[in-house]
């Protein structure tokens, strides 16, 4: 009963016309910057993140998930009809959603994505309510030194699927925790590593380096690239997928719906891995494997399912132990923290509102992302034949001005347009922005955890590993980082192809 | 990579000298009360330790023929300079010149530089643009937005 309850409080929250509104607002924005090449949901979510200063905290954190959520189901859009994958969790339905279009099945294949992604969404979400409540009473017993192994082990795990070489993504790591360690130390309020400068005493701003990284770095990196889209000149008709369809589609959107949720409670990129695996699994499962990339719908509904799903599964760790699994989320503690919140195991207790009115919010959101995909596909379409010479302009300006107008300083300018040229720089250097955005956002909380584990234990560093949970995620958090180095396990780490861990 | 990792080992390696240099700086103090620069000496030692661990794989790897100069062939590496250049310009005279003045020159100068495009687009679509972006920002979203010499805004 007690469930029931909680349910109708998230549904009175959830039902509010102006909780509808930005939910609405948000799966908008989210399935036009999936639809857009350039600007993926970190780009837009941390564009948005000043407007949110003067809405509710509920309306705030609802818009925000939108934008994630709803940039799942955009980024299919662009797979199958251009073979360009809007964000990176969608790259691997370009394989079968793109034949798919070709033979003139561009219809079933966009509708059989759009209903996949909500049928995943929405087990997602049943998901997140069962099991966010027995998590977060477990997670009340954690004191310091837990929260600072599972921070350590977060880190590691994001750090370990992290594209390219681990000596690099852990500098990333590194140089993310002095980022987040800039401004005024939390226990004595010394100002460190702050150049004189008065804007750096409250510490670097999250939206100028996500903006800088994910924003205009991508303008840059697309501007030096005459890429020409072509989109598909095929018409939509039938939508709504045959009975055939979907009967080759439901075994593949419930196994990908179970692969991503579980895979996106784990830290680093849920949802892009996730689809990577569901294709593979369907690969191998089906009776015919050589029809995969030729076409066959199970290679679009099992992705699909996945990478939304994962959505879902990515909320749990930000939820019950304010830990972000990765930078969506990171982005989403920013905004909880700015509005005076912190997520965690008291968050249910203290603001049942806000918890399951976010998760109530999802469930209306996928419906309004089924009909904003299916019937109004054709516009989306038309964005999509937006040239990139009209659109650069107009993310760059966007992206000027959102800086600007969460602090009303130019210097959050001349910061975003510094780590602009450090992720263009990366990008031709081998390096991923994810890893230093992460450990940027935990850098302030791990020192904390960490110098209170000190404090409580007089010194002894082997608080660590007397506590059992504290010490298993070491163990295993020291294990990713030395396999590697183990022959044989070294290789696999590889295979995972990606294009970025988000 | 061989060449490119050198490079950017060594910019690694010198940043965590200066953030260990930092924490020191700050005062490292003790395991049972640790210090405000207790953190960054860490991390800087790492940093440092990592930059080596690339420097040195760099080192094995075997020379690739021009390597550094794949990173500006065939792209236009000019450009992406070149609007830099005029993003910095912006935020240098953002507050002087005002939002409305500065942003529709910026946009004019954008849309001819990204790909060049006749002027009276470019003109009007910046003019459009900006005021759309003043609508939502400062009329909506009432955040304030420099007026600049002119006044205006």
């Amino acid at each position: 009963m007690e469930f029931l309850n909680y349910l109708g409080i998230g549904f009175s929250v959830a039902l509010q016309p102006s909780n509808l509104f930005y939910c609405f607002i948000g799966v908008f924005i989210g399935t036009l910057v999936g639809v857009l090449p350039g600007i993926g949901p970190v780009g837009a979510m941390s564009l948005l993140l000043p407007t949110t200063f003067k809405i509710t905290p509920e309306a705030a954190i609802i818009m925000l998930a939108g934008i994630y959520y709803g940039a799942m189901y955009g980024g299919s859009t662009t797979s199958i009809l251009v073979n360009i994958p809007g964000e990176a969790a969608s790259v691997v339905t370009c394989l079968d959603g793109y034949q798919m279009a070709r033979q003139g099945r561009a219809g079933p294949a966009l509708g059989i994505a759009a209903f996949g992604s909500f049928i995943a969404g929405t087990l997602s979400i049943l998901g997140l309510m069962f099991l966010a409540p027995p998590l977060s009473k477990l997670a009340l017993r954690f004191g310091p030194p837990e929260y600072f192994t599972l921070m350590i082990l977060g880190l590691t795990i994001l750090i370990y699927l992290a594209q390219g070489a681990m000596p690099k993504a852990l500098i990333m790591a590194a140089f993310g925790l002095v980022l987040g360690l800039v401004g005024l130390d939390s226990i004595n309020a010394r100002p460190r590593f702050t150049f004189g400068k008065m804007e750096l005493i409250d510490g670097v701003g999250l939206v100028p380096i996500v903006m800088g990284l994910f924003g205009i770095s991508e303008v840059l990196l697309n501007i030096e690239q005459t890429v020409r889209r072509e989109v598909l000149k095929t018409r939509l008709k039938g939508l709504l997928p045959t009975a055939k369809d979907w009967k080759d589609s439901t075994g593949p959107i419930a196994r990908g719906s179970l692969l991503g949720f579980f895979l996106g409670i784990l830290p680093g990129g849920g949802a892009v891995i996730s689809s990577f695996i569901s294709y593979a699994i369907e690969k191998r499962l089906s009776k015919h494997p050589e029809r995969f990339g030729k076409g066959t719908i199970e290679g679009v509904a099992g992705p699909e399912s996945a990478n939304n799903a994962a959505t879902g599964g990515a909320f749990i760790p930000l939820m019950t132990l304010g830990i972000p699994p990765n930078v969506i989320m990171a982005m989403l503690l920013g905004a909880f923290m700015i509005h005076g919140i912190t997520p965690g195991p008291l968050m249910m207790k203290q603001n049942p509102g806000l918890f399951w009115g976010v998760i109530v919010s999802m469930y209306i959101g996928n419906i309004m992302l089924l009909i904003l995909n299916l019937p109004l596909i054709t516009i989306w379409v038309q964005v999509l034949r937006v040239p990139y010479k009209f659109l650069s302009p107009l993310i760059l300006l966007l992206c000027l001005i959102g800086v600007y107008s969460v602090n009303n300083v130019v210097f959050d300018i001349y910061i975003m347009l510094i780590f602009g040229i450090m992720g263009y720089l990366m990008k031709k250097f081998g390096y991923e922005g994810a890893p230093l955005v992460l450990a940027f956002v935990l850098g302030p909380l791990m020192e904390n955890n960490l110098r209170k584990s000190l404090i409580i234990s007089q010194g002894d560093f082997s608080i660590f590993f007397v506590r059992p949970l504290a010490a298993a995620s070491l163990i295993l958090a020291l294990f990713l980082l030395i396999s590697p180095l183990i022959p044989g396990l070294g290789r696999k780490r590889r295979v995972i192809p990606k294009g970025e861990v988000s | 990579m061989k060449k490119r990792d050198i490079i950017s080992s060594l910019f690694w390696m010198a940043m965590g000298l200066g953030v260990c240099y930092g924490g020191y700086d700050l005062g490292l103090g003790t395991f049972h009360d640790p210090g405000s620069g207790f953190m960054f000496f860490g991390v800087g030692i790492i940093l440092i330790g990592l930059s080596l661990i690339i420097l040195i794989r760099a080192i094995k790897e075997r020379p690739a023929i021009g390597e550094l100069k794949v990173l500006w062939t065939g792209i236009r590496w000019k450009q992406v300079i070149t609007i830099l250049l005029a993003l910095l310009l912006y935020a240098y005279l953002f507050v002087p010149l005002g939002f409305i003045l500065s942003t529709v020159l910026l946009l004019i100068f954008l849309f001819k530089a990204v790909e060049p495009q006749r002027w009276r687009w470019a003109i009007l679509g910046a003019i459009i643009s900006t005021f759309a972006a003043y609508g939502v920002f400062h009329v909506w979203l009432k955040s304030p937005l420099p007026k600049g010499f002119l006044g205006i805004g």
